[in-house]
């Protein structure tokens, strides 16, 4: 359960790496809509689950700690490095993940850099121990539940001792708890972390919502914010009635706030979707970015920055081109209501199955690339 | 076997290699010393606090719970350090956001209380299920 757990989180977290730095040959999809939301979701929901998990099936094996002699042979000392490695990559790596997810860094490391690199280190090593571990597993998953022998350091089919080669397990002395009883409470410890947190990603499971960190319903105009405009220092800027958005390219122009509330027919519901796992679905309103771009000299094939008032942050600008392009929309309304100044007034960019925090804020100017 | 065996920890260990070396060659070394404190600090934290303590606790039970309960307690337990290791990081941070964010504003300690009430309430339920049939079967 925690390999599979592993692999997901794996192959959810690279396809969240590829929105951020996708190649250029194969831009991102705007179809479906819903595809961040759904695979960023299932990555910080079984990252959650699996901190739990995790600590369960260490406690399992920790017995094995104290087997004597505690190093019997070269090899012996290698493969307890390497789980030496695995425990404390696979530790760092899912509190990390969730103190992420809770805008806590007590770290001075930039999170998604080494996040990644970790990663490739923590799966690495779980492949090796899955190596070194196979003719165990194979075991295990072919005994039944009640009677695996699944804690001896030896694979079983070479030691002469282990009990599934001398018949069923013997009662233990005192009989608590059975191996099935306690996978039962672990799938079921599991269950209620999930069903208690992943209302903030399956949106009518809110109210159940008791351990999620974020609350949709609470946020201004029915959508949380990550970025508020005043850690953006942008208040000033964007509420000036004086906004122009620069539109950049063979055929240059300046948009104006009266040009917008002229321009802002176009509408459609996009989920905003966060890196951080929380999203929401959404209303907006606003101008075709790609009506815009043609304007400009630009065409639908056309790479596209969009560059915010924002100074001095990593994220204050994004790149789209391609399916993305053709879809976004420059968005002046949210839920049928002006968008809030920490939602990115007087302009934004909002565009399908895109991470949240590329969906540039108060948009300053807007420049076609090729 | 033995084929799959030696595929897995090949690839194993260059997935791993790479990772180390874009973590040198990308990081700044003094991050990457804070990360090695905390690589090691998460495995002491963890093999000479946080397990050894729950092992106490098991030895506790295992000493003062008669059997037919103990299994229950464990059941009840077990699931609610799952939901603690959640919950009380949350519980510390809560109301540590801008309003804006909707992010850590929930009264995770009530909602805390109320899991463990609900998971205490139905591992009681299975243990009386469990009494008055032993009884009406003697």
């Amino acid at each position: 359960m925690l390999g599979i757990a592993i692999a997901v989180l794996f192959i959810t977290g690279l396809l969240s790496h590829y929105q951020y730095e996708p190649w250029s040959w194969l831009p991102q999809p705007a179809k479906p809509v819903w595809g961040y939301r759904l695979t960023q979701g299932i990555h910080v929901a079984a990252g959650i689950a699996t901190i739990p998990l995790l600590l369960f099936k260490l406690w399992s094996v920790y017995p094995n700690q104290f087997r004597f002699p505690p190093i019997r042979s070269i090899k012996h000392a290698l493969e307890r490095f390497s789980v030496a490695v695995l425990v404390s990559v696979a530790l760092v790596q899912v509190i990390t993940g969730f103190l992420n997810v809770l805008n806590w860094y007590p770290f001075p490391w930039y999170f998604v850099t080494v996040h990644r690199f970790l990663a490739y280190l923590l799966v690495g090593s779980v492949l090796l121990h899955v190596g070194v571990k196979l003719p165990d597993i194979a075991y295990g998953l072919s005994a039944k539940v009640a009677e695996a022998d699944v804690l001896t350091e030896i694979p079983w089919n070479e030691n002469p001792e282990s009990h599934s080669n001398a018949g069923p397990l013997p009662d233990p002395p005192t009989p608590g708890i059975s191996r099935r009883g306690m996978l039962t409470a672990a799938g079921a410890g599991v269950g209620v972390v999930v069903l208690t947190s992943v209302g903030q990603t399956i949106t009518p499971l809110e109210p159940l919502g008791l351990l999620a960190p974020r609350q949709w319903t609470a946020g201004p105009q029915g959508v949380p914010v990550n970025r508020t405009a005043e850690q953006a220092r942008v208040i000033a800027a964007a509420t000036s009635p004086a906004w122009t958005l620069q539109v950049v390219g063979p055929k240059p122009y300046l948009l104006t706030l009266a040009d917008l509330e002229l321009r802002a027919v176009h509408e459609a519901r996009f989920p905003i979707n966060c890196v951080e796992g929380w999203s929401v679905g959404a209303s907006w309103r606003g101008l075709s970015l790609l009506e815009v771009i043609l304007q400009a000299g630009g065409t639908a094939d056309s790479r596209i920055q969009l560059i915010s008032l924002e100074q001095d942050w990593g994220f204050n600008h994004s790149f789209i081109e391609g399916p993305q392009l053709s879809a976004a929309l420059l968005a002046t309304h949210i839920n049928g209501q002006r968008l809030n100044v920490d939602h990115g007034y007087p302009l934004r960019l909002i565009s399908p199955n895109r991470a949240g925090v590329l969906n540039t804020k108060w948009l300053a100017r807007i420049e076609v690339l090729s | 076997m033995k084929a799959w065996r030696i595929a897995l920890a090949v690839a194993g260990i260059a997935l791993a290699a790479f990772g180390v070396f874009r973590l040198v060659t990308q990081v700044p070394p003094s991050y990457l010393l804070i990360l090695a404190l905390w690589l090691i600090a998460a495995l002491i934290i963890h093999d000479a606090l946080l397990a050894p303590s729950v092992v106490g606790v098991g030895w506790l039970l295992r000493r003062y719970v008669p059997d037919r309960g103990r299994r229950y307690l464990q059941l009840a337990l077990i699931m609610i350090a799952f939901v603690m290791v959640i919950a009380v990081p949350m519980i510390f941070l809560r109301g540590s956001q801008p309003a804006v964010k909707a992010l850590l504003l929930r009264n995770y300690g009530v909602n805390l209380i109320m899991i463990i009430g609900v998971i205490a309430v139905i591992s009681l339920i299975l243990y009386v299920v469990r009494v008055a049939r032993d009884r009406s079967a003697t």
